[in-house]
């Protein structure tokens, strides 16, 4: 090929158009610069000529048959489901998907699929299916997934990250009838209750706890307080929390105490402070 | 808050004018010196260069780097300069 720098700017502006490279006009000033380009562009072109690179995508075709893990355990506090799902939950982006069986997936958020027995349908954003003994808690939108089939939860969650699983995480959830947090699925999931605050991992004193996840009985059934309006926060262990709850209400204690002990200790303001000095 | 320089913000303000190249953002000195020895001399011929380059934002960064061997963060901050400086004016 002769020298770029002996070709006419038309020229130049040719191979430029061949070989697909955005460009100006050629003048004085740009010359050079795309001179520059067109050599790369040559010696890119020559070298993958010379080699063909196999292109294959490899994808990961987890034909993993499910391979359920059922974790029973044997003492678990059947909440209203029979498996022990009484918590709804509302993740949102929760994506639980890659369950078990997870079949070479490629779904970009898909939830839930592959269910053992692989039931065919299909929910756009909840993918809760096949729940043998058909959960009564409504999951907005969550994609959990899919039950195997009347077992607690069994799923051999090869890659299902989902944090909480089986040996139930203490995932403390404030459901008032609710009480345990070791569910023998255990999942966790933040449920749409407000006033749950378990698995909150900030201090948060004025809320009221509503469980921290050791105590599996809860106290306060009713929702103390709605903090922050429904906070969603899908608790994947229970023992979460950043901080140690006594903690928490150790310091709160103290900045209480340390007000009061402000407040107590003001002098009264003077009902006229104009007084004469004598 | 934006996280352009000041140079940028005066630059950005006003037409360019008469002003020199150094004014540009990302366009100190050793570059300002070396683009004025390849004869851009004032802001306005840079500016000439980048309005060839049909404001595009990948050729205007390689002929910086070609020609005054601007680093990548330099090259970001003139062609964002530039680039303003046309929504604003032209």
């Amino acid at each position: 090929m002769a020298a770029l720098s002996n070709k006419s700017d038309q020229e130049i502006k040719d191979l430029l158009d061949e070989y697909g490279i955005k460009h100006g006009p050629v003048v004085d000033t740009t010359r050079p610069l795309y001179e520059k380009k067109l050599k790369e562009a040559m010696a890119k072109a020559k070298v993958t000529v010379t080699k063909p690179s196999p292109d294959r995508t490899f994808y990961r075709e987890d034909q993993e048959e499910v391979t359920y893990v059922t974790c029973q355990t044997p003492v678990r506090s059947e909440g209203p489901s029979g498996d022990g799902k009484p918590y709804m939950r509302s993740r949102p982006e929760y994506s639980e998907r890659d369950r078990v069986d997870d079949k070479p997936y490629s779904r970009p958020e898909y939830s839930e699929r592959n269910r053992v027995d692989d039931k065919p349908y299909s929910r756009p954003e909840y993918s809760e299916r096949n729940r043998v003994d058909d959960k009564p808690y409504s999951r907005p939108e969550y994609s959990e997934i899919d039950r195997v089939d009347d077992k607690p939860y069994s799923r051999s969650k090869l890659e299902y990250r989902e944090r909480d699983r089986v040996d139930d995480k203490p995932y403390s959830r404030s459901k008032p009838e609710y009480r345990e947090r070791d569910r023998v699925d255990d999942k966790l999931y933040s449920r749409s209750r407000p006033e749950y605050s378990s698995g909150r991992q900030y201090i948060d004193e004025p809320h009221v706890y509503n469980t921290p996840s050791s105590s599996s009985s809860y106290s306060k059934p009713t929702p103390v307080m709605k903090s922050g309006g429904v906070v969603k926060k899908e608790n994947t262990t229970s023992s979460g929390r950043l901080i140690p709850l006594w903690i928490q209400f150790l310091v709160f204690l103290i900045v209480a105490g340390f007000l009061y002990f402000i407040f107590t200790n003001m002098e009264s303001a003077e009902s006229s402070p104009f007084n004469k000095i004598q | 808050m934006s996280s352009t320089s000041q140079k940028h913000k005066e630059f950005v303000a006003e037409p360019m004018g008469e002003k020199p190249v150094n004014a540009l953002a990302g366009i100190g000195e050793v570059l300002g010196k070396r683009l004025e020895e390849k004869g851009f001399d004032k802001a306005y011929v840079v500016l000439g260069q980048f309005l060839v380059l049909k404001k595009d934002e990948e050729l205007f960064r390689d002929w910086l780097k070609d020609t005054c061997g601007a680093n990548v963060k330099q090259q970001g901050d003139c062609y964002g300069c530039l680039r303003e400086w046309c929504d604003s004016f032209l």
